[in-house]
């Protein structure tokens, strides 16, 4: 036996084990990222802070958007010794099922995770974490209970920043915040769980704006979770950066008095200044009061009902409800005719209601007069010269190319397309093209005849409330039309860049003046539709529609501008299933509108009580 | 002592310095675990490392004394220091439980292990019970004898219970190896009793203790690998099961055996040299598949038990759950490491991994010195493991080199099952890891351990063959 041989055999194996643990650590701790990663999860985490969101301002500098601070009551379990349930209970001011409930509620809501490697669930719920136990609780409440909860080690309030209105207006122009959906959270990685964003209006367009950039701690934790240092003395941290204000175009004044007047029935006004595009108002009625839809639990308790609500309250008419325009469209049709050059200023028709229904007046001998009285058979005639202009031998294929072109010049008043507004829920509504009359009645089985109905703005033509008020815009201008937008500046800078372009109508601006002069007799002169609009020192000019629909009484439409000669304010206004014409109730409207903003007081306050106290059945 | 000869003169200096500088390492690093800031001063007293502080100045002195006293008094007085640990490990079963075991003797506010002292009584008398039997006669008797030593207190020492301890007494096993007492009496009774068989000796009676160290270790590393996968941030989309890097760990290791072999043997043993190190390598990576091979083959709940023994399995309230996190301090590190007072996963403060003053220790050190600190950790253990088996060699008595043998294997298990367990490598037992870890027991068992090694060595000339 060779003892002394044996010491190599120790020293081979003390070296071996020396040369694999070597080995091993430098796998570990050099080429392995997994522990990095787990050393990371273990005790480096990220704190979160989110900012207040950017406030919005009106045109005139009145905060309409702005944030509130509301508590939650948070709770961590590994922390709660002997909690008295029924004392706790009387406390917050519930039943001890309640609190129990919840309890269940805040495992349950944190799911589970499942392993795969082992193949088995765990909860992700965790007893050292913090979860809110009530969550939104205002200043009041949480005086109620805070001073209690020393008694109650493992709950503590905590602060957060909500939403906040002091105008009960204009709901559906700003929208409302919601928790984030997990595929907006899969989208984009800045939401975590329980992170609000616009979920509609202006707070979901300017969402990127408005959210800020959320400052970022990294600390070292300890086992039980709390935070004990910063991580690298906070080298890696960002401060948290709110949003910046956002001043819009709105008058809320003027937006307030809108919502007033549409009190009591379904209808929309949409105010812009011509020069700018800016919208003045956008009033949607019925609407909502938007500090119902703060936090998750008035949304959960209202938004049922809202969205049951046969009136569509969060429905936001005036960029979503496509109605025919009726009359009002004959403005359009009136510039195409002259910039076609198949009539001119002076052109005249007949009133014969052998081909379709008008009212009684006397016939108009020119084009002005025609606004005036808004001659159906009138624009019969019009729509015929625009569309029949006799350059091909068939009647269909004649009648092809004449849409087409009317066609072109619609789309350049902004009808037919969506606008580029910046808010959510628009629709482009529909001009019909050769391609839709086509799918309706087969190819070249179509003429003028078949589709006059667009003539009067009726039949297959839609357009939104927006789309209204901005043709009121472009004639105002004579021809050209900033795209309507709500925000003129973001912090420092004025509006996005699509918004200071310029657009032009395919009609000269020479075209225009009958056109505007046709409008101020519709208010102005004996015979007018619009007399009811009329004001004793601003110079409005307007045209009425009376928009017959299937869906009850006639709508009732008018758009204006004012005034004359250097426009300030151009409005739509669609009242739906008023009785009467546009003359009765969306004249007067307007007219109220024009005043209040021009001359910030109304004096007609006969006019503004009869609209006011107008309700609809449907209404009630 | 020879006349004019000071006190230090024959002292083995680069062991010493060795231990001096482990000892530097250690404390910095406890005070950076322990570091609170409304302490500051290392020698706070309030504060662990103003307590270690006071631990390293009466080990240096327990030093200085063992170096005044004349070495031949261990051999002479191995029985009696035996039979009183012995009687100090009766005694602390008597006491209540700390943590689950009845391991603590109390003077006052410090408290003692006497385990950790157990091991040297051991160490000494097993020694002392070697060096005066003939092992080329070894028979049942002094087998048993030998195994009796090493039992007794082992079997104290599990009433405790301390699993740990335990465990290393086996390193005993070992010492008896180099010595020639092995098991093959034993075998060889049972073996010749077949009638025409008479063996002298057997070779798997021989090496029966590294054979079965081998076998269980590379067994307990295999199933360790075996669910883990391999990736490399410069190769990407290349998965390497890890049972593959065993087998390339031992193909290496045989390679420098082979080039190491080659340079020292005479040139008529390279040829059995080169067969043995094949041989062993095959057999190695033979026993590493059959043993991946049967645990992938075996059903989920037999695999969940063996998991669950080994530590492996994922359980957040379990043992698993320290190492984990053990292991995440110690592979964030890096190259670099975080720096010194950086360690975010293992501080005190932080208490993700508990005991990371005591058995837990080279995770913060791990953490802040990175790939560059462990490798000059593990070397420094190496050097100073071999350097004590060198020390060993040139005893002129056995007594001295047995004993120098058992300091070597408890300071190599210690080192390998402590940092084993912070790399995933061994089972979460709890001991410490010698000279670093926190706690006056461990780190006085150790330095008194040493400098009675130092002082047999320096005296090694007096002994008279």
């Amino acid at each position: 036996m060779n003892l002394d041989a044996r010491r190599y055999v120790i020293l081979a194996f003390i070296l071996m084990v020396g040369i694999i643990y070597t080995s091993r650590l430098f796998y570990m701790q050099v080429v392995d990222d997994q522990w990095v990663l787990r050393a990371q999860e273990i005790a480096e985490k990220r704190w979160e802070i989110t900012p207040p969101r950017g406030v919005l301002f009106d045109r005139t500098g009145k905060k309409i958007v702005s944030n509130r601070t509301y508590y939650n009551l948070m709770m961590v379990e590994a922390e709660i010794r002997d909690l008295d349930t029924a004392k706790f209970a009387k406390l917050i001011g519930w039943t001890r099922e309640e609190v129990c409930e919840r309890f269940k509620e805040i495992v349950r809501g944190e799911g589970t995770y499942y392993n795969k490697n082992t193949g088995k669930r765990t909860p992700n719920y965790q007893k050292i974490r913090a979860y809110p136990f009530m969550k939104e609780l205002t200043l009041e409440e949480v005086a109620r209970i805070a001073p209690h909860l020393d008694n109650f080690p493992g709950f503590y309030e905590e602060v957060t920043s909500m939403r906040s209105y002091p105008y009960a207006n204009g709901a559906n122009i700003v929208g409302y915040l919601s928790e984030v959906s997990q595929e907006e959270i899969d989208e984009d990685h800045f939401y975590k769980p329980g992170d609000n964003i616009g979920k509609a209006g202006l707070e979901r367009f300017y969402e990127k704006e408005l959210r800020g950039r959320k400052g970022i701690r990294y600390i070292v934790t300890s086992a039980m979770n709390n935070a004990i240092e910063s991580y690298a003395d906070g080298k890696y941290d960002t401060s948290a950066l709110q949003g910046p204000p956002l001043k819009l175009g709105v008058d809320i004044n003027l937006q307030a008095y809108g919502e007033k007047l549409l009190k009591g029935k379904r209808g929309c006004i949409v105010a812009i200044e011509p020069s700018t595009g800016e919208i003045l108002a956008l009033v949607s009625s019925p609407s909502y009061y938007p500090n119902l839809m703060i936090g998750k639990r008035n949304i959960s308790m209202y938004y049922p009902k809202l969205i049951l609500d046969p009136n569509t309250p969060l429905l936001p008419r005036p960029l979503a409800s496509e109605y025919p325009p009726g009359s009002t469209f004959k403005l359009l049709n009136s510039l195409i005719a002259l910039q076609e050059g198949v009539i001119t200023p002076s052109f005249g028709v007949a009133c014969n209601k052998s081909v379709v229904g008008c009212h009684n007046h006397a016939s108009a001998g020119n084009l002005a007069d025609a606004i005036k009285h808004s001659c159906n058979p009138y624009y019969y005639a019009v729509m015929r010269r625009i569309v029949q202009q006799n350059r091909k031998k068939s009647v269909f294929a004649d009648a092809e190319v004449g849409l087409n072109r009317w066609v072109d010049y619609m789309k350049s008043f902004g009808l037919g397309l969506t606008l580029e507004t910046d808010i959510t829920g628009l629709r482009p509504g529909r001009i019909p093209d050769v391609a839709f009359y086509d799918k309706w009645y087969g190819h070249h089985r179509w003429a003028f005849s078949t589709i006059r109905s667009i003539s009067i703005g009726q039949g297959e033509v839609t357009i939104t409330p927006l789309q209204m008020a901005n043709v009121a815009a472009i004639i105002a201008n004579k021809g050209w039309y900033y795209t309507p937008h709500f925000v003129k500046s973001i912090g420092e800078n004025g509006p996005l860049p699509q918004y200071r372009k310029k657009h032009f109508s395919k009609i000269d601006t020479k075209y225009y003046d009958v056109v505007i002069e046709g409008m101020r007799r519709v208010v102005y002169e004996p015979g007018g539709t619009g007399r009811r609009a009329l004001l004793k020192d601003i110079v409005i000019c307007g045209k009425t529609g009376t928009v017959q629909n299937p869906h009850g009484e006639d709508h009732s439409t008018f758009i204006a501008f004012a005034p004359m000669d250097q426009p300030k304010i151009a409005i739509a206004v669609f009242i739906e299933n008023a009785k009467g014409g546009g003359g009765l109730w969306a004249a007067p409207t307007a007219s109220l509108m024009i005043e209040k903003y021009l001359k910030r007081k109304v004096t007609e306050k006969e006019r503004e009580k009869t609209i006011i106290e107008a309700v609809f059945s449907y209404m009630r | 002592m020879r006349k004019g000869d000071s006190l230090v003169a024959h002292m083995d200096w680069a062991l010493f310095v060795t231990y001096i500088i482990m000892l530097i390492i250690g404390m910095a690093t406890v005070y950076s675990v322990a570091y609170n800031e409304e302490h500051p001063n290392i020698f706070e007293y309030s504060e662990k490392y103003g307590k270690q502080l006071v631990w390293l100045g009466i080990s240096l002195f327990l030093g200085l004394i063992v170096f005044l006293i004349d070495s031949d008094i261990y051999r002479k007085f191995s029985v009696p220091i035996y039979m009183f640990t012995l009687f100090l490990l009766v005694i602390v079963l008597f006491t209540p439980k700390i943590n689950g075991a009845s391991a603590w003797l109390g003077i006052g506010s410090m408290g003692v292990q006497p385990a950790e002292f157990a091991k040297i009584g051991t160490a000494l008398l097993l020694a002392r019970f070697i060096s005066t039997v003939n092992v080329k006669q070894q028979n049942i008797q002094t087998v048993l004898i030998a195994n009796a030593i090493i039992l007794v207190p082992m079997v104290l020492i599990l009433l405790q219970p301390d699993a740990g301890t335990f465990v290393v007494f086996t390193s005993f096993l070992f010492v008896m190896y180099r010595e020639g007492i092995t098991y093959d009496p034993l075998i060889l009774r049972v073996i010749n009793r077949i009638p025409g068989i008479r063996f002298k000796e057997t070779w798997v009676g021989g090496h029966f203790i590294p054979i079965l160290f081998v076998v269980v270790i590379l067994s307990i590393v295999t199933l360790l690998m075996s669910n883990e996968v391999l990736e490399f941030s410069f190769l990407p989309n290349v998965k390497v099961p890890g049972f593959y890097s065993v087998v390339a760990t031992l193909f290496i290791i045989a390679l420098l055996f082979l080039i190491f072999l080659r340079v020292v043997s005479a040139r008529r043993e390279r040829g059995r040299a080169t067969l043995v190190v094949v041989l062993g390598f095959s057999m190695a990576a033979g026993l590493s598949s059959m043993v991946n091979y049967g645990f992938q083959s075996l059903r989920q709940h037999q695999k969940d038990r063996i998991e669950l023994f080994l530590g492996m399995k994922e359980d957040p309230n379990g043992k698993d759950y320290n190492r984990n996190r053990a292991m995440a301090a110690v592979g964030s590190g890096g190259f670099l490491g975080k720096g010194y007072r950086e360690a975010s996963v293992s501080s005190v403060r932080s208490n993700h991994v508990p005991e990371s003053e005591t058995d837990f220790i080279f995770c913060p050190f791990a953490e802040e010195w990175g790939f560059a600190g462990t490798f000059v950790l593990v070397s420094l253990y190496m050097f100073m493991l071999v350097r004590i088996i060198i020390i060993a060699e040139r005893q002129r008595a056995v007594f001295n080199r047995v004993y120098a043998y058992t300091v070597a294997m408890i300071l190599f298990y210690h080192f390998a099952i402590n940092i084993g367990m912070n790399i995933g490598f061994a089972p979460v037992i709890g001991i410490p890891l010698p000279f670093f870890s926190y706690g006056g027991s461990s780190i006085m068992s150790f330095s008194v351990m040493m400098f009675i090694l130092l002082k047999l060595d320096s005296q090694r000339r007096d002994v008279l063959q």
